[in-house]
């Protein structure tokens, strides 16, 4: 939560906001009040979300023992009791009293058991899912952005060429079911060309370490799963980006450019996709959130570790302790991605700082 | 949930293509002209990855359970097959034997065995083992309400408070660990035993590495029962069924337990090395209705039902083949026939919609236009309810909605709720037809305690007996029969029962549960097959011991 902190005078810029109209002269006039007023709406956020995270899944009907016995039917229900008293459930504390005690912990830093996993820390859990997603899926995201962005900006600069053929093709992409797209690449590059492995992060009975021969495993599994997120997303970057360049391309200052005779990489690039990637930007951070939350179904048809199915299978098992442990972490990341998307504007759009001087 | 369910219809396709492409590829990975001995063996499991690392095999969702690999590091006193002959072998103990009214179980410890950390197994290992539940420091969640053991020169005697008659698997498999090591463990229910030198059993295979990937195990040289023909398993652990299916027919996962939609195109065909076995048990899928509220309360209308309702179309489109259908009246699939008293030996349900018609004309019900009236003049309409998602029970609902009403003229309602709807509802009454498992005791009693026996209603809410069956007779016969001290005396209770479940039809049994197996012949042969099925094929049962200690490499 340091990252809502007041910060040095020199970064106040970005709490200013993004229009001229805010743009306060001045050098070293910290906006208190408004940086007071981030800190409570970030913080009010996190509470806001961490209580709902806490009471929503306590609403869903069946608790977590009955969800125990149908997925260990040789186990007996005669046995329900004492598996309530295994996994810490004969309480009969009221649900305020679980609240207090959870937020007591969590300030601790205690996330719980997991039931689904063996009671093992919630911690370990996640830690043992997290590095995946955020390594394929967020990569992945990089990626598509990285192409999207430069491709839509292109694609817009030279409006009416051939390249306009780019949008339906990549929106078509994203159109396509993705788990569809995952089993016909695993169809043609897996099982038919066997160019890649079927699924896993990493082969059978490797273990990993920092050595060439792991890495280049990762690698290898990775490259099948991280294509197809890349392929499926490229659309929407690249259709945005598209827009916003035809946007502001009749923007005066950009013929004016031109008409001055700069180079025409330097008016593409400088004046033109320099504010036409404000909104991508915006859309970025919030993409940041479903990178850690995983995506579910490329997991389930690569086979591929994460978090995604590790909260779909704590939602369905009523694991409350592993549920609220991921949504903790969707929920900061989603944050401290909106912090980063502040900073970024900041760099990207001169007039936020006109307060530097 | 919705992608979920839609991977699985797309699965069937995707099968489709995967195996025309392996077919047409000539199978790099398939057909092997040769057999290789000295392979691993990859069992393979559609749970998505597992990540956290236990090696506990008391705990239900530790990995070492989710993937089955505790079976094969901890034996068990002996194996009772859950299929085929329901025979019992004694594994870990040379003998066991229980007394006349099953509370007490006489063992002596195998000689010769020894720990996989070299240390001997004894007979206080097992007295151990029980012990930790006498104590209080592993939680009973079997329900053994084990008291104690004497030791009497190498016969050891577990005593037990209650009848163990109907619950002598979950005795027997009960996982024997070593003394010498669970006794410095502070909680057996939770420890993961990831420490090293802790995972140690007196099974076939060690533990040799174990990864958010895959699981690694050895085959133990010291093992009692002799050399083994593998000398290397791999768990796996694919995302789904589709994705297993895939794996399963290149040849990366050689063995699992999973329900293979159009399993003959999508697998069987890819290799004529690749094989199935499904495995009747003596639980079955069941059509349990409400007895309490209408339609339900009257038995002219269940019997009708008992007479409509097409089981064979249960195996054979819901199950695709993979189960068996239960026709007799007492509700006993095949596996119980022996069970099945003389009076109704050969006593079967069948579709004959003339008959149900007529039962139901008998009772006072008539028909307006196509559509069945009660005799209060109602008309016959009701819900069946299965979570979404359950695709084999969510087809055999649509089937029963079809014949009922083509044949009966009954609406049904097809309910697809979620899991914890459908759960509230089956526990507390609010239902009125929903399709169930049944608990699996190895014999008759399994059936009807499940459908008949209030002993499950607790506060208002049901674990089994959904229908809330109650006749003080039938429940002092189903006591009988799990306490009787004399076969003849559990054969009377039987008797009652049996009669009781004819005449009442408190429940439908559809087809039996299977266990299911998908392996191939191309490295190994010795598997249980249809004709020998001395356990099931099923990797995650402790049956697993058995079929890896009779595989030998193929010629």
């Amino acid at each position: 939560m340091t990252a809502v902190q007041p910060r040095p005078p020199v970064e106040d810029a970005i709490e200013v906001g993004t229009t001229a109209t805010t743009v306060v002269k001045g050098h070293s006039r910290v906006p208190w009040r408004f940086l007071a007023g981030r800190a409570t709406f970030y913080l009010f956020t996190l509470w806001a979300a961490i209580t709902i995270n806490f009471f929503l899944p306590r609403m869903m009907k069946g608790d977590a023992v009955d969800q125990y016995l149908s997925r260990n039917r040789n186990v007996s229900p005669e046995a329900a009791d004492a598996l309530r008293s295994l996994l810490g459930l004969d309480t009969d504390k009221s649900l305020l009293q679980q609240y207090v005690e959870y937020w007591g912990l969590l300030l601790r830093g205690d996330l719980g058991v997991s039931l689904l996993h063996g009671l093992r820390p919630v911690t370990e859990v996640i830690g043992q899912a997290l590095p995946w997603t955020v390594g394929l899926v967020g990569f992945a995201t990089i990626v598509s952005f990285a192409i999207g962005t430069i491709g839509g900006a292109i694609v817009g600069w030279r409006r009416g060429s051939r390249l306009d053929g780019l949008i339906p093709l990549t929106t078509f992409l994203g159109t396509i079911p993705y788990f569809w797209l995952g089993l016909l690449a695993i169809a043609l590059f897996s099982v038919n060309l066997g160019w890649f492995p079927i699924g896993k992060a990493y082969g059978v009975g490797m273990t990993p370490e920092w050595s060439g021969e792991f890495i280049g495993q990762v690698i290898h599994h990775g490259a099948l799963p991280a294509a197809t997120i890349v392929l499926a997303s490229l659309g929407g970057w690249m259709l945005g980006m598209r827009n916003m360049m035809l946007t502001v391309l009749d923007e005066d200052y950009v013929t004016v450019a031109q008409a001055k005779g700069m180079p025409t990489s330097r008016v593409l690039w400088r004046y033109a996709a320099r504010n036409a990637v404000l909104p991508q930007i915006q859309s970025f951070a919030l993409s940041i959130g479903f990178i850690v939350g995983g995506t579910i179904v490329m997991e389930m048809v690569f086979s591929y570790p994460g978090v995604g199915k590790l909260l779909l299978d704590a939602t369905n098992a009523k694991d409350y302790a592993l549920m609220q442990g991921v949504f903790l972490v969707i929920t900061l990341s989603v944050l401290v991605a909106n912090i980063l998307a502040d900073v970024a504007y900041a760099f990207l759009d001169p007039r936020t700082r006109q307060t530097e001087g | 949930m919705r992608l979920r369910s839609s991977l699985v219809t797309l699965s069937v396709a995707t099968a489709l293509v995967l195996t025309a492409c392996s077919t047409g590829q000539g199978g790099t990975t398939g057909g092997d002209p040769t057999a290789e001995a000295g392979v691993a063996l990859t069992i393979a499991k559609p749970d998505g990855a597992i990540t956290t690392e236990s090696h506990n095999p008391y705990l239900g969702d530790s990995s070492a359970s989710k993937y089955g690999y505790a079976k094969v590091i901890f034996e068990p006193l002996a194996l009772v097959n859950p299929t085929g002959d329901l025979g019992t072998t004694p594994w870990l103990a040379e003998s066991v034997e229980w007394n006349d009214d099953y509370t007490e179980l006489t063992v002596v410890p195998r000689s010769g065995v020894t720990w996989s950390d070299g240390t001997e197994f004894t007979g206080d290992d097992i007295v151990f083992t029980f012990d930790q539940y006498l104590n209080g420091t592993l939680t009973d969640t079997s329900g053994l309400n084990y008291e104690g053991a004497t030791v009497d020169g190498d016969a050891i005697t577990l005593k037990f408070a209650d009848s163990k008659y109907t619950a002598q698997s979950r005795v027997l498999h009960t996982p024997i660990v070593p003394k010498h090591i669970w006794e410095n463990i502070a909680d057996p229910n939770t420890d993961p035993l990831t420490e090293d030198g802790l995972a140690v059993g007196t099974g076939p295979y060690v533990l040799s590495s174990w990864s958010t990937e895959s699981v690694t195990l050895t085959a133990n040289p010291d093992y009692w029962g002799g050399e083994l023909a593998v000398p290397e398993l791999h768990y796996i652990s694919y995302g789904d069924n589709a994705a297993l299916t895939t794996a399963l027919v290149s040849g990366e996962a050689d063995w699992a337990q999973a329900f293979i939609p159009q399993i003959e195109d999508s697998y069987l065909s890819a290799d004529e090395d690749n094989h199935f076995l499904a495995s009747p048990t003596a639980g079955a899928a069941t059509l349990f209705m409400n007895l309490q509220t209408k339609p339900f309360n009257d038995v002219a209308l269940r019997e009708a039902l008992a007479w409509t309702i097409d089981r064979q179309a249960y195996v054979d489109i819901a199950r695709e083949g993979a189960s068996e259908p239960v026709w007799n009246v007492t509700g006993l699939g095949s596996v119980l026939e022996d069970e099945v008293i003389p009076e109704f030996q050969g006593q079967e349900y069948s579709v004959d919609v003339d008959k149900a018609r007529q039962i139901l004309t008998d009772a006072g019900y008539t028909w307006e236009g196509d559509a069945l009236v009660d005799p209060d003049g109602e008309r016959v309409s009701f819900s069946i309810s299965v979570p979404a998602g359950w695709s084999d029970w969510n087809t055999e609902q649509a089937l029963i909605a079809e014949e009922l009403n083509e044949a009966l003229g009954i609406e049904v309602v097809v309910d697809q709720p979620d899991w914890g709807g459908w759960d509230a509802a089956r526990q507390e009454g609010t239902f009125q037809a929903i399709i169930h498992w049944l608990e699996d005791t190895g014999n008759a009693y399994g059936m009807y305690t499940s459908t008949m026996d209030p002993k499950w209603i607790v506060d208002g809410r049901a674990q089994f007996n959904f229908g809330r069956f109650e006749d003080p007779a039938v429940t002092e016969a189903l006591n009988t029969y799990a306490t009787a001290s004399s076969d003849e005396e559990r054969e009377e209770a039987s008797a009652v029962l049996q009669t009781a479940f004819a005449e009442h039809v408190p429940a439908i049994p559809l087809g039996a549960h299977p266990l299911l197996g998908e392996y191939n012949t191309r490295n190994y042969v010795g598997w249980p097959t249809e004709e020998d099925q001395y356990a099931s094929a099923d990797p995650t049962q402790p049956g697993i011991v058995q079929v890896l200690v009779n595989l030998e490499p193929a010629e």
